[in-house]
């Protein structure tokens, strides 16, 4: 029973206790391995929980014997309790290192394509050589040591880790609206998601945090619906790059711009034939003749390619004329807010028994009414 | 000199844990609520150590507006030793370092899930409620945008309108709790999901309501002396929950709204769902001195403001 006269207290202490004592201790040398060992884990609490903290992600995934939801709602109640000190300059294309960079419109692309860190074309077989004690690490081609990189072996090729965006080459060409021309960028005037509440229609900042802190699995469900066939159905991938981001601050006594450190991002980048799809019969204002493609986009601290490629189709979906009512914005974003999400559907172990006993009075109420007007 | 040495302890947190420019987010959210009863005002609402959905936006106003010398109790569906009010209460105390209390009487503030106490709350005293669904419109209107459009016409139509289905259908209100209240002649307001026994107790209050939806970033108002309406009709009146025959098994109280127990024996018992109130029942039958105040409802199950709750005709029909 779970309103114990006086015993709540004891019983939540022995319930997390019970959970500790199960799952085992642990100590920073095992959260150092999480951390070494889980990127892509680690990237996707990161993600989720809006806090690039490699070492506090390890901690959370740790803390919580690697629930998800618990571990990502852990960097969320932490991030509340910082104070916002300064905001970084915009990432580009000059200040990532690139080191995944694929598109699927065309054969080659400016700059190149490189596969880069991918498991997209390995056997997927378990390596149960590992269970009988053999190294998990494949051979090198070289027989070199150290650096990933090197182990891995040079390419025929020059590799360019700031190739530029293949959506300039669309603007040269008008497939794309252009960039519209903005005012020198004051980075403390972007809507933040984190410090303002969101209205609909969302400004594009808010939707565009809202994708990047998303739950990959609620993106990937709604995105996957547009996919299958109850939206834009097949968009193509213009552009997926994974690459380290330099965050770059503005020194406060001198004003120069430094680097305070590199962080993994990574976008995905789709467009669509315009009128194409839910997109068909759109408005068009009588204004300049429209693009021939229209672009979707998320980028998301961490790597995590479903969920970028998933939330680029969905920011198209929210574009759209008559998208699905599951692809509209409010819909979209409100849903797949991880913490909100799960929250409340655990929220619904706690106790109900005041409203169900209100309902329970509702539907006696009914039934008397019902005899009433029905004499035996 | 090492980077650790300069870096400050990673066990830090500040006072009432969220950081002083959300607190001030917060406090200025309850000012403009305040001051337009009923309105719900949206706010960044953070993300707290506690799960969403779990009293996030009640906890944010309690540790907004929490000082050091405040009393706190927190009640769960009328329980101050149910699991999780409990947690509340340890963490408000742990972070805030206020005094906690079962006594509605002596708490200056009380954060309740789905409850309003049995004793008159009095002026000065605040009563915070958890909200999960800020929007009294979510039924017939679940796209917020379009139901705030509503709210700013005052276009309430859908809503009488299934008020009258209801009786056409069921011959009575089906709504059991969060029923739909105009607040001040004004906004239509969901009092949160109290059952509709504590509905009345808004009406006229001496005490301040603040309604807090963490997860939906709403936060509301009921400043005290404001009208608080029930939807109704002129020959159908809003009812509260049938409290009549039972008597708590642990205090013998009468007419206070009762939780169903059901017995092995197909049997049913009741007891009190504020457990304060009847700790204090208790505690007084034992011959303990102990001030307990004043109820909404008397042991005949009258409101205390006449004429308020209409007793509707067997044959409204």
């Amino acid at each position: 029973m779970y309103v114990a006269a006086k015993g709540g207290e004891r019983a939540i202490q022995q319930a997390e206790q019970l959970f500790r004592e199960l799952n085992g201790t642990f100590d920073a040398t095992f959260v150092r391995l999480i951390e070494r060992h889980m990127p892509y884990l680690i990237d996707r609490v990161m993600g989720e929980g809006s806090l690039y903290a490699p070492e506090l992600a390890a901690l959370a995934l740790a803390q919580t014997g690697g629930d998800l939801y618990e571990a990502v709602l852990l960097l969320r109640a932490y991030r509340s309790t910082q104070p916002r000190l300064a905001y970084a300059e915009p990432l580009d294309e000059a200040h990532t290192f690139t080191v995944r960079r694929i598109s699927a419109a065309f054969k080659d692309i400016p700059g190149g394509q490189y596969l880069g860190p991918t498991l997209d074309y390995s056997h997927r077989l378990l390596h149960l050589d590992v269970l009988d004690g053999r190294d998990s690490a494949p051979a090198s081609p070289d027989g070199a040591t150290g650096d990933p990189i090197d182990k891995t072996g040079a390419a025929d090729l020059p590799f360019d880790p700031h190739p530029p965006a293949l959506t300039d080459w669309h603007r040269r060409y008008g497939l794309l609206a252009p960039l519209p021309d903005l005012p020198p960028h004051d980075p403390a005037s972007v809507p933040d998601v984190t410090r303002d509440p969101i209205h609909f229609p969302a400004p594009r900042a808010h939707r565009l945090q809202s994708l990047a802190r998303a739950d990959t699995g609620g993106v990937l469900a709604l995105g996957y619906a547009s996919m299958r066939g109850y939206g834009m159905i097949h968009p193509t991938v213009n552009e997926v790059r994974l690459g380290y981001a330099d965050v770059r601050l503005r020194h406060p006594v001198s004003g120069a711009l430094f680097s305070a450190g590199r962080v993994r991002v990574c976008q995905g980048e789709v467009v669509t034939p315009a009128g194409s799809g839910s997109d068909a019969h759109p408005s068009t204002n009588g204004a300049a003749p429209p693009a021939a493609l229209n672009p979707g986009f998320t980028a998301t601290i961490g790597w995590n390619e479903v969920k970028v490629i998933a939330g680029a189709m969905l920011d198209l979906e929210m574009e759209a004329a008559n998208a699905h009512p599951a692809h509209r914005e409010e819909f979209v974003l409100y849903h797949t807010e991880a913490v909100e999400a799960s929250g409340f559907c655990i929220h619904f172990k706690l106790p109900h028994y005041v409203t169900f006993n209100s309902s329970l009075d509702a539907i006696r109420r009914a039934y008397a009414a019902v005899q009433q007007a029905e004499p035996q | 000199m090492t980077l650790a040495e300069l870096a400050r302890p990673a066990q830090d947190y500040s006072y009432a844990f969220l950081d002083e420019f959300a607190k001030r987010e917060v406090r200025r959210r309850i000012l403009k609520a305040i001051a337009i009863p009923g309105h719900q005002v949206p706010y960044a609402s953070r993300e707290l150590p506690i799960a969403r959905g779990w009293g996030t936006g009640g906890l944010q106003v309690t540790l907004s507006i929490a000082g050091p010398h405040d009393i706190v109790k927190v009640i769960d569906q009328g329980a101050d030793d149910s699991v999780n009010a409990v947690n509340l209460r340890r963490f408000i105390a742990r972070m805030t370092g206020v005094a906690t209390t079962s006594d509605a009487q002596l708490a200056t503030i009380i954060q309740s899930r789905h409850r309003i106490t049995e004793e008159r709350l009095r002026e000065g005293q605040v009563l915070v409620l958890q909200v999960p669904d800020p929007e009294p419109l979510r039924a017939v209107e679940p796209n917020i945008s379009l139901a705030r459009e509503m709210h700013a016409d005052a276009d309430y139509a859908l809503m009488w309108l299934g008020l009258y289905e209801q009786v056409v259908r069921f011959g009575t209100f089906m709504t059991g709790a969060s029923y739909p209240v105009v607040v001040h002649q004004r906004y239509l307001m969901s009092p949160s999901p109290i059952p509709r026994w504590d509905t009345p107790m808004l009406h006229q209050a001496a005490h301040l309501t603040l309604l807090s939806a963490g997860r939906e970033k709403r936060l509301y108002a009921v400043p005290p002396y404001t009208d608080v309406r029930p939807i109704e009709f002129e020959d159908v009146f809003f009812q509260v929950e049938n409290q009549q025959g039972r008597i708590c098994e642990q205090s013998g109280a009468v007419n206070k709204f009762m939780n169903e127990i059901p017995q092995p024996d197909g049997s049913m018992c009741y007891q009190a769902s504020d457990t304060g109130y009847v700790e204090k029942l208790v505690r007084r039958a034992r011959g303990e001195p102990v001030a307990i105040g004043a109820t909404y409802y008397d042991d005949d199950g009258t409101f205390y403001h006449p004429g308020y709750l209409k007793e509707q005709e067997p044959d409204h029909r």
